[in-house]
């Protein structure tokens, strides 16, 4: 049974070929004649698959899309003393938003400043996410080493945000935090003066998010990287591309959907981020998510909730110019 | 989290490979030392905390190390007293247990979910392609928004928020799409053939599913389940809205933050909880490990029985792997 208690003969059956075939084949034959993966097997088949999703979809019906859904409604209703007011819409909760549409604004200071947050936070993890997932994905030659140091830099993601936030502000940053305790021992710093006077400041939330995000940018690079196909890169080599040329032409492009992948995780969740603001910045800085949970610890859920409306809508642009950025450098 | 990589062994690969590793030295161990400086830079702040909660009694929340080493800040934890120091272990262990139940309960959740939405799209039918994104969306929407609409729409539905109500729902909403994606992995790489021969060979439904199918697909349930779980026990955002009274261990550990003055006992509270998550990780990859050993018996044993197992010439099957 098992293959590793008898020594394996010269390969008589190998299964996994076999399954590979058949599945080329079946791919194949069922791409000539249009029939879709498994589709038809017969009668009653679209009641089986109503049975298996309804659950699950009635369960994000109750928790995704009727939560979202209501946001929306509750900014076009009115405030009250303990809530709001389903009977009389309104829309004055955007009025207020829009207004002073400028800096003098809170809610569009706070927009502009997670803006530019996010936009950091995308161009810094793949400037410094890119070169690890190229290491791992080309440099790196025995699968097992790759896998291991793969896991090794992707664990962090699987533990609690919270913890690293506290892990990064306190013993890290501040004055007698270890890193102005480094920069002092070099010489370049001092406790008095402090070169980098960084705990619950918008800089030190802004390097956090780095070190917080950055895997969902390595990891989508990295599986498309250890895709592309090695000889592409050896004939581009030998046409005479030089390693720049190489990359630019044969690699990159390849890679583009895990860039577009992994630059609209980042800019959404860090856009959309409160938990680690608020842990690293304390009181000190200010997001659009810090916002929002101001407006409603106030008790002004349409204020609250027209200001989140208008935060998905900027999300939603935003993926819309992303994907759009990444289709022109394809063009070009 | 199995990583795909191409087959690198083959022959022709080898001989290319010594060719650019003359050339090309020098970058790939300056890549490496890059990945050494970022993993530093991913692990030294968990490691500093680590460090810094086995001081003494008079250790603080910076360097310089305070010894004499111990653990009594790791015992703080778990003890309401040590020393003349009252601890917060009570509010910790309520919130702990809170924690675990409800991490528990969201994994199996995402767990039953993830496997009944992809046995859904095992199947094309009309409006996949939104039904798939609708999942997306889930991993998509921002944590603290989708926290503030489930407050707001079971609020006005006339629901108290609670830890097993709608930290549950919001929670393993976060967790289905991970899960969901774990369990389209598996079925993509999955053979209908082998249910179609155990049905030819007279097995029902049931016996099927739990004889041939469940064996194969079992590491990506667990792997939902764990995915469910780690997302939960970790998560702030999305519960922060949505509990009253004894709060998860996350927002507990920012609570204590906010209200009183930081100690080494968060420190290890925070190892603590990292420790946990890490250890699943490991019980993953030990899974995995089984798994990948495991995993063909199942299959030959359906090929032999379908008598196929002593009579399949490799000659045919390259042939048919040619064309």
């Amino acid at each position: 049974m098992s293959s590793s208690s008898t020594p394996e003969p010269a390969p008589l059956i190998d299964v996994a070929e076999i399954e590979e075939a058949e599945q080329a084949v079946g791919a194949q034959s069922e791409r000539a004649l249009g029939v879709r993966q498994a589709g038809g097997r017969g009668r009653g088949s679209g009641w089986i698959t109503l049975a298996w999703g309804l659950p699950g979809f009635v369960w994000l019906g109750f928790f995704l899309v009727a939560p979202l859904v209501f946001i929306v409604l509750i900014s076009f209703w009115t405030r009250t003393d303990t809530g709001f007011d389903s009977g009389h819409w309104t829309l004055h909760n955007y009025g207020v938003l829009l207004h002073p549409f400028d800096l003098s604004n809170a809610y569009w200071s706070n927009m502009l400043r997670s803006f530019e947050t996010s936009v950091i936070a995308v161009a810094a993890c793949l400037v410094f996410g890119f070169p690890v997932a190229y290491f791992l994905a080309m440099k790196v030659k025995k699968l097992q080493y790759q896998i291991a140091l793969f896991i090794l830099a992707l664990a962090p993601f699987w533990t609690s945000f919270t913890t690293r936030s506290v892990a990064w502000t306190y013993p890290l940053m501040g004055t007698y935090g270890a890193l102005n305790r480094l920069l002092v021992y070099i010489g370049i710093s001092s406790f008095t003066h402090p070169l980098l006077d960084t705990q619950f400041s918008l800089l030190s939330v802004r390097l956090a998010m780095i070190q917080l995000y950055i895997l969902f940018m390595v990891t989508p690079i990295f599986f498309l990287l250890a895709q592309v196909d090695r000889h592409a890169i050896e004939a581009a080599r030998d046409l005479g591309g030089n390693w720049w040329r190489t990359f630019r032409e044969v690699i990159l492009p390849q890679t583009m959907p895990g860039i577009v992948i992994g630059s609209i995780f980042i800019f959404v969740l860090t856009m959309g981020e409160y938990g680690t603001v608020s842990v690293i910045g304390q009181s000190n800085v200010s997001s659009v998510g810090t916002y929002i949970q101001n407006q409603i610890q106030g008790i002004q859920y349409p204020q609250g909730a027209a200001s989140a409306v208008l935060l998905v809508v900027a999300l939603i642009l935003g993926v819309f110019v992303i994907t759009r950025l990444a289709n022109l450098r394809e063009e070009i | 989290m199995a990583a795909v990589a191409p087959e690198v062994e083959r022959t022709q690969d080898v001989v290319i490979k010594r060719k650019v590793k003359r050339q090309h030295d020098w970058a790939k161990w300056g890549l490496g030392a890059y990945f050494v400086i970022f993993l530093i830079f991913l692990y030294a702040p968990m490691i500093l905390m680590a460090i810094l909660s086995f001081q003494g009694y008079y250790g603080g929340v910076t360097f310089p190390f305070k010894g004499p080493v111990g653990l009594d800040w790791w015992r703080s934890i778990f003890e309401s007293q040590v020393g003349n120091i009252f601890t917060n272990a009570d509010l910790i262990r309520s919130s702990g247990e809170g924690s675990l139940w409800l991490s528990l309960a969201a994994g199996g959740v995402v767990a039953v979910f993830a496997f009944t939405l992809s046995m859904a799209f095992r199947r094309r039918f009309r409006g996949d392609g939104i039904a798939f994104y609708l999942i997306i969306l889930a991993m998509m929407a921002p944590g603290f928004l989708l926290g503030l609409g489930t407050q707001l729409f079971w609020k006005y539905m006339g629901v108290q928020t609670s830890l097993w109500h709608t930290a549950l729902g919001a929670n393993s909403v976060w967790g289905i799409p991970f899960g969901f994606l774990v369990m389209l992995a598996i079925w993509n790489r999955y053979d209908d053939h082998i249910d179609e021969a155990a049905r030819d060979l007279g097995a029902g439904a049931i016996r099927t599913f739990g004889e041939v199918t469940l064996p194969l697909i079992w590491t990506g349930i667990f792997g939902a389940l764990l995915f469910g779980f780690t997302l939960t026990w970790n998560d702030y955002d999305r519960t922060v809205l949505l509990v009253i009274g004894d709060p998860t261990l996350p927002l507990r550990i920012v609570g204590l933050i906010q209200e009183s003055a930081l100690r080494p006992d968060l420190y290890a509270l925070g190892t603590a909880t990292t420790a946990v998550s890490l250890a699943l990780i490991a019980v993953l990859l030990i899974v995995l490990v089984i798994r990948s050993r495991l995993r063909r018996a199942p299959v030959q044993r359906v090929e032999e029985e379908l008598g196929l197992g002593e009579g399949i010439d490799t000659e045919a099957a390259e042939t048919v792997v040619k064309e």
